[in-house]
């Protein structure tokens, strides 16, 4: 299948060459395989295969683009593809700037992270894991929901600049299994992020799960006091967090366009705890990443906060054009963004609870619904979801009903850090919105930050 | 194909499916254009054509889709093979609530389809619009121009056969501005649907002319003002964000789905239960809102839905009690069952997929609330002690029961003893959602009732994006916390 995708990329390549149309071309096909459970039952289970073809044809500083579902047999609705794209760029009003137009220098391939068994795991496994990390939980008022996504996906881009091709292939699956109370309403939440079939462990979940329910089932819940609280973030919460600073704050063009807390002046200084350390890394295979971008510019690890010192933009080779900035091998369809870990040795949600503690802690796993209340601020708002926990200084325990921080990005990893642990967990942040893109974070299990403002507090779940 | 699609439906039937559709898009496209700063950014187009099919087999959805059509065996057999899987996990048995067999076909109207507008044509607007906002106190101006056009085929075992074809237009410009403090600040139009059809015709020079004069002369007064009070006082909602309120607490929290507790794994569920129809408050006595899929001039205006039911008009809140909810055929028949009662009468008539490669699932068609007899805005202002004037959505946050939420908007205007004193920046509110909506103290006339769209509605795993509507009034809310 891989030469046949990349015979018909230098086959469009040589069309677009023999009409005189600069082009690049970019190739996205997926087999995708969703299974979604909800009320205890298989809600769908659904597959789609789909091959996506992007053209981006170039006029000097004119360019336009025209994508198309397809398939590997419809060679004439292809090459009519580069002819639309041509005719919408002669139109086109030119930019300011001219658009750098890819140019590779070699061949990559790259099947690295490609699990064959992963990609093509069988619906009776995906029900068995499911079963499996549920077992015993389920009541008759304690409802199972969740999916397990799973899927291969490729990528593959050529140019009229040169012959040389760029081939990505990767499998994933993201797992997601949520136990609710059907009349009380509460949630709780275990998730798993695969690169490869090895790394789904079911009694991972299961174990995260009965603790929780445990606690969701005895422990006395609360609508809790408005005012600052301690809070332990778990991994998805952090992997929104950090996905919502990739938006509104190292990108050299939202920073450029006023969209961003971050300034230019502020390269070089400590804007963050000197606990918090953020690198893009394309070498971890976790994260599904891109060891060269669109552009062909290989991709190394890149340090964009460390020792809370901010280091540098990235920059989306368009914006770089725009603003005479140098690219940074950020013209991706998504970074691999690793938080560091710190020196608190706790693993485990059972851990962290058990820890001793001198004040009361509040554990958020999940913020839902974050948006952003003002991005030149680095203002965030967001409620708590699945499975939270008041961790009084006493030992005892307390489920909170959900609440609400509106809080800025620069206080949340601030010098209100208190702490981060060492373990570090794959937090899968893929949407499945268009195009198959398998994304994860890689954050610490738990990072703590003190006096963090509670600005509402539900009366019940 | 038709043809073909239908002799696979009657194949998967012959071999045991309860039901079975089939979705076919022989042509979708779009076309999107955004200009940035004079520069015009994005240029694209696309085109996608395939089917989706939708098998129910012993109570259980399988469902799958391909761009390839050679092999209709294999895509149908797939389906089917997905739903015997799902089978094996059954706690409720998919029924689905009674309908017709249709033999129909819905055109969006339009006078001019965009698509056979020049490209020259569009990027000549969108020039005009950038000059338009070129203006002292503006950073970034941006202008958008979206259109989309699908034709689709339904066909289904019950013996219905609906043809789709629908044009959508969504033009939008906005302004950037940065304050003394380095603080953007943003102000956005998106016309309101004014005319009865929805092609190319829609965009009016004129509108847009005036509307550009007047958020940059907005924008630039909330780069002077000061910040938003931090308070407690009646907030009056411009339809420009009432639309978006209503399409948070009300709209999403009444599709049944999510009542029922299929959206738990990703969009969240909703506070109401099924014991609320009919005996919740949901709001003050001036609150009626529908769920109206047959206004001509709005994305949430369709025809028929996706499990071919024809669009309807229906009360979501009567006076203030809850009394309907967004729903397809399935969701109609498990809440009944459930409540071991006839809550629902039928499907309303809400059930889309996004694509063809997705699955239906309840979506808002057009939620409206009734126009008030309060007057005018100026009205409403006159009779304010202590409140303010919102508009244009910033960012919106809502819990994921949709019990309570938080929304900044682009501008705000104090009102002192019925009179609008002076504008303020960052202004955002919150509330509960049933608190909120029962302390709805005025609604607007039909001089106030505008029609918005929403273009990027999210919800659902795989996701869907989803285009619809919303009539809106001005509407005030009082001892609402503002600012914070």
């Amino acid at each position: 299948m891989k030469d046949r995708i990349l015979q018909t990329l230098r086959d469009l390549r040589a069309y677009a060459v023999s009409k005189d149309i600069e082009a690049a071309f970019f190739y996205h096909e997926e087999d995708s395989y969703l299974m979604r459970f909800a009320n205890s039952a298989i809600s769908l289970n659904t597959n789609e295969h789909l091959i996506r073809l992007e053209i981006t044809a170039y006029e000097d500083r004119k360019r336009a683009s025209f994508e198309l579902i397809t398939d590997l047999d419809k060679m004439d609705e292809m090459k009519q593809g580069v002819d639309i794209a041509a005719e919408m760029a002669s139109h086109a009003q030119p930019l300011s700037y001219k658009p750098t137009v890819p140019e590779y220098r070699e061949t990559f391939i790259d099947e690295s992270g490609y699990d064959q068994e992963l990609a093509t795991i069988s619906n009776e496994e995906r029900l068995a894991y499911f079963n499996n990390a549920a077992r015993g939980l389920e009541t008759d008022e304690i409802k199972l929901s969740g999916i397990f996504s799973s899927g291969g996906n490729v990528t593959a881009q050529i140019n009229t600049r040169s012959a040389h091709l760029q081939y990505f292939k990767t499998s994933d699956a993201q797992v997601t299994i949520v136990l609710s109370h059907a009349a009380l309403k509460w949630e709780v939440i275990a998730e798993q992020s695969a690169q490869k079939k090895t790394d789904l462990n079911p009694s991972t979940l299961h174990r995260d799960l009965a603790f929780l329910l445990d606690h969701y089932q005895h422990d006395t819940p609360r609508q809790i006091p408005l005012g600052k609280y301690d809070i332990v973030f778990g991994p998805a919460a952090s992997g929104d967090l950090i996905s919502m600073m990739n938006w509104i704050g190292f990108s050299g063009g939202a920073m450029k366009r006023g969209f961003s807390f971050l300034t230019q002046d502020q390269v070089g200084t400590r804007v963050f705890s000197d606990k918090f350390n953020l690198i893009d890394n394309p070498t971890s295979l976790q994260t599904f990443p891109f060891r060269v971008d669109v552009m062909g510019i290989p991709r190394e690890p890149f340090s964009i906060f460390e020792n809370g010192e901010f280091k540098a933009f990235t920059w989306y080779q368009d914006d770089a054009d725009e603003f005479g900035a140098q690219p940074t091998g950020h013209t991706v369809m998504h970074f691999s963004l690793v938080v560091n870990g710190g020196d608190r040795d706790v693993s485990t949600l059972e851990e962290l609870v058990r820890m001793p503690r001198e004040n009361d802690i509040l554990y958020i796993p999940f913020l839902h619904y974050m948006n952003i209340v003002n991005p030149s601020k680095g203002l965030i708002t967001a409620s708590s979801r699945f499975g939270a926990l008041l961790l009084k200084k006493d030992g005892s325990v307390v489920v909170p009903y959900n609440v609400r921080i509106t809080q800025s990005l620069l206080d949340i990893f601030g010098e209100r850090v208190a702490w981060i642990s060492k373990t570090q967990i794959a937090n899968n942040t893929s949407s499945s919105y268009g195009a198959r893109n398998p994304t994860a974070v890689i954050v610490p299990a738990f990072i703590q930050v003190n006096d963090l403002e509670i600005s509402h507090s539900n009366s019940s779940y | 194909m038709r043809e073909q699609l239908q002799q696979q439906i009657e194949r998967l039937k012959a071999a045991g499916a309860t039901y079975v559709d089939a979705r076919w898009y022989p042509l979708e496209e779009t076309n999107q254009l955004l200009m940035w700063n004079g520069n015009l950014k994005n240029a694209s187009s696309s085109r996608e054509s395939g089917a989706g099919i939708r098998v129910l087999y012993k109570g259980a959805w399988g469902f799958s889709a391909s761009s390839q059509l050679s092999n209709l065996d294999m895509l149908f057999d797939k389906a089917f093979d997905n739903a015997r899987v799902a089978a094996e996990r059954v706690t409720f048995p998919i029924r689905l609530a009674e309908k017709e067999a249709i033999q129909g076909s819905f055109t969006s109207p339009n006078r001019i389809d965009p698509f056979t507008v020049s490209l020259a044509d569009k990027i000549s607007l969108l020039k005009k619009l950038d000059e338009k906002l070129d203006q002292p106190g503006v950073s970034q101006r941006v202008c958008e121009l979206v259109f989309m056009r699908k034709q689709i085929v339904y066909l289904d075992s019950e013996g219905s056969e609906i043809e789709k074809n629908i044009i959508e237009v969504f033009p939008s410009i906005r302004v950037m501005g940065v304050d003394a403090q380095g603080v953007s600040h943003s102000r956005k139009f998106s016309p309101p649907r004014l005319s009865p059809t929805r092609g190319w015709e829609t965009l009016d020079p004129q509108l847009f002319s005036e509307n550009a004069e007047r958020i940059v002369r907005e924008m630039n007064e909330v780069l002077a003002a000061e910040d938003c009070p931090k308070d407690e006082r009646s907030v009056i909602l411009l339809p420009g964000i009432m639309f978006l309120q209503t399409h948070e607490t009300i709209g999403h929290a009444l599709e049944l789905d999510r009542i029922l507790g299929y959206e738990l794994a990703f969009a969240g569920g909703s506070f109401v239960k099924l014991d609320d129809f009919g005996s919740l408050r949901y709001g003050s006595s001036r609150l009626t809102a529908r769920a109206d899929g047959t206004i001509p001039n709005s994305p949430g205006s369709f025809g028929f839905d996706d499990d071919g039911v024809p669009a309807q008009d229906n009360l979501l809140i009567d006076k203030g009690l809850l009394v309907g909810a967004i729903t397809g055929r399935q969701m109609v028949e498990e809440a009944n069952a459930r409540a071991r009662k006839q809550i629902f009468s039928g499907s309303s008539g809400a059930n889309r997929a996004t694509s063809f490669y997705r699955v239906p699932i309840e979506r808002m068609t057009n939620i409206n609330i009734d126009p008030g007899s309060d007057g005018t805005l100026d009205d409403i202002v006159r009779n304010t002690e202590k409140g303010i004037i919102l508009d244009g959505e910033k960012s919106w946050s809502i819990g994921s029961n949709r019990e309570q939420f938080h929304f900044a908007t682009d501008i705000g205007w104090l009102v002192e003893d019925g009179k609008v004193t002076r504008v303020v920046k960052n202004s955002t509110y919150r509330g509960e959602t049933l608190k909120f909506y029962n302390s709805l103290s005025a609604v607007g006339d039909k001089s106030t009732w505008e029609v918005h769209y929403v273009d990027n509605c999210g919800k659902a795993q795989p996701n869907q994006i989803m285009q619809l509507g919303h009539g809106v009034p001005v509407c005030r809310f009082d001892n609402v916390k503002i600012g914070e």
